[in-house]
């Protein structure tokens, strides 16, 4: 009876072992915010999981300096999800929709990096996925009175090549590389 | 006469010992081999248990990856949906789309877990397509929240700030 009860528990830890390494995934679950798209005077979802990611990572152009450096970025990520919902009027949220997102950015291994809140633009607040000192995956929650985003990347964000990113197919410059030479000079 | 019968069989035995022999030496000890019990039932109970357990593993792995599989967002196109607003109704000459103002209808590809072939085919490509597209939309999204972010985080006041919160 013991060797069967020992089989039994080792089948019950193999069974929950799934559920373990899911519960430590970076990926966001943002169909909460779904019934916003009715309000919305503009959506945008995207959802990428990792096959897709791969599949158009064939499509870059190894040999365009910008398409391969997109490459590199988006080649160790497992999915990118962004949800944005653009209203006519103010007040079409709630802060419930907000906390649905907070509440999973507040489970063990997320940080919040920056949170800027502004009359103008809202509130803005990044977050990282630490998994012991590999980032492991990336969070924005954007808010203002007409707007509301989340951005979710699964996987190794490499923060200095999303930096490198800046100004390339129609990505805006973030003026990291030249802080970083300015700080360097 | 002698009783030396009853001690070791020596002397004139007795006709009634004898036939008191008779009768009882037919339930005298015989040897021979012990005989076990051919069929013996097996108990099938810690296998049926076994068995039982991966089934019910089985299942709930089943179940887990169909929850799974539902809770994620199934379209994977990029929906860029605008609605016009009243008053762009009224005037649509006046209109410059910054947008294309198309309802892009979401397909659903399932997710097909299987690795991708070296050289697309045609429907392939076209999914492939879509995809880069719309990781091209969400990395223009992430960087430009990313740029506000850097914009309102560079003013000397959150520079002061922030090197409070380095310490």
């Amino acid at each position: 009876m013991k060797a069967l009860f020992r089989i039994n528990l080792i089948l019950s830890l193999l069974f929950a072992l799934p559920f373990v390494v899911h519960a430590q995934d970076s990926r966001l679950q943002l169909s909460s915010l779904d019934h916003l798209a009715a309000k919305a005077n503009q959506t945008v979802d995207v959802s990428v999981d990792e096959r897709l990611m791969k599949m158009a990572s064939k499509l870059f152009n190894d040999k365009d300096v910008d398409e391969r450096e997109v490459k590199k970025l988006v080649e160790g990520l497992k999915g990118i999800y962004v949800k944005s919902f653009e209203f006519e009027t103010e007040g079409q949220y709630s802060a419930a929709d907000l906390q649905t997102i907070r509440t999973q950015l507040n489970a063990p291994g997320w940080t919040r990096l920056v949170n800027v809140t502004s009359k103008k633009d809202g509130n803005l607040e990044v977050y990282l996925l630490f998994n012991g000192d590999a980032v492991g995956g990336l969070a924005v929650l954007h808010s203002d009175l007409k707007e509301i985003t989340v951005v979710n990347i699964v996987g190794p964000v490499d923060l200095d090549k999303l930096a490198k990113l800046e100004g390339q197919f129609g990505v805006p410059e973030l003026g990291i590389e030249k802080t970083k030479k300015n700080d360097e000079q | 006469m002698k009783d030396d019968y009853l001690w070791d069989k020596s002397g004139q035995p007795d006709p009634e010992i004898q036939k008191l022999e008779e009768i009882l030496g037919t339930l005298r000890y015989q040897p021979k081999p012990l005989e076990l019990p051919v069929s013996r039932r097996r108990s099938y109970f810690p296998l049926l248990a076994i068995a039982a357990s991966l089934l019910l593993a089985l299942f709930a792995a089943g179940v887990w990856l169909r929850v799974r599989n539902q809770s994620a967002p199934q379209p994977r196109q990029a929906e860029v949906i605008s609605t016009p607003s009243p008053v762009e109704e009224k005037k649509p000459e006046q209109i410059i789309p910054k947008v294309v103002q198309q309802e892009v209808v979401a397909v659903n590809h399932k997710p097909r877990h299987r690795p991708v072939p070296a050289a697309l085919s045609k429907s392939e490509r076209e999914e492939a397509l879509e995809a880069k597209q719309q990781l091209m939309m969400a990395l223009r999204l992430t960087t430009e929240k990313l740029s506000l972010v850097h914009r309102k985080n560079t003013t000397p006041a959150n520079l002061i700030k922030n090197q409070h919160r380095v310490g």
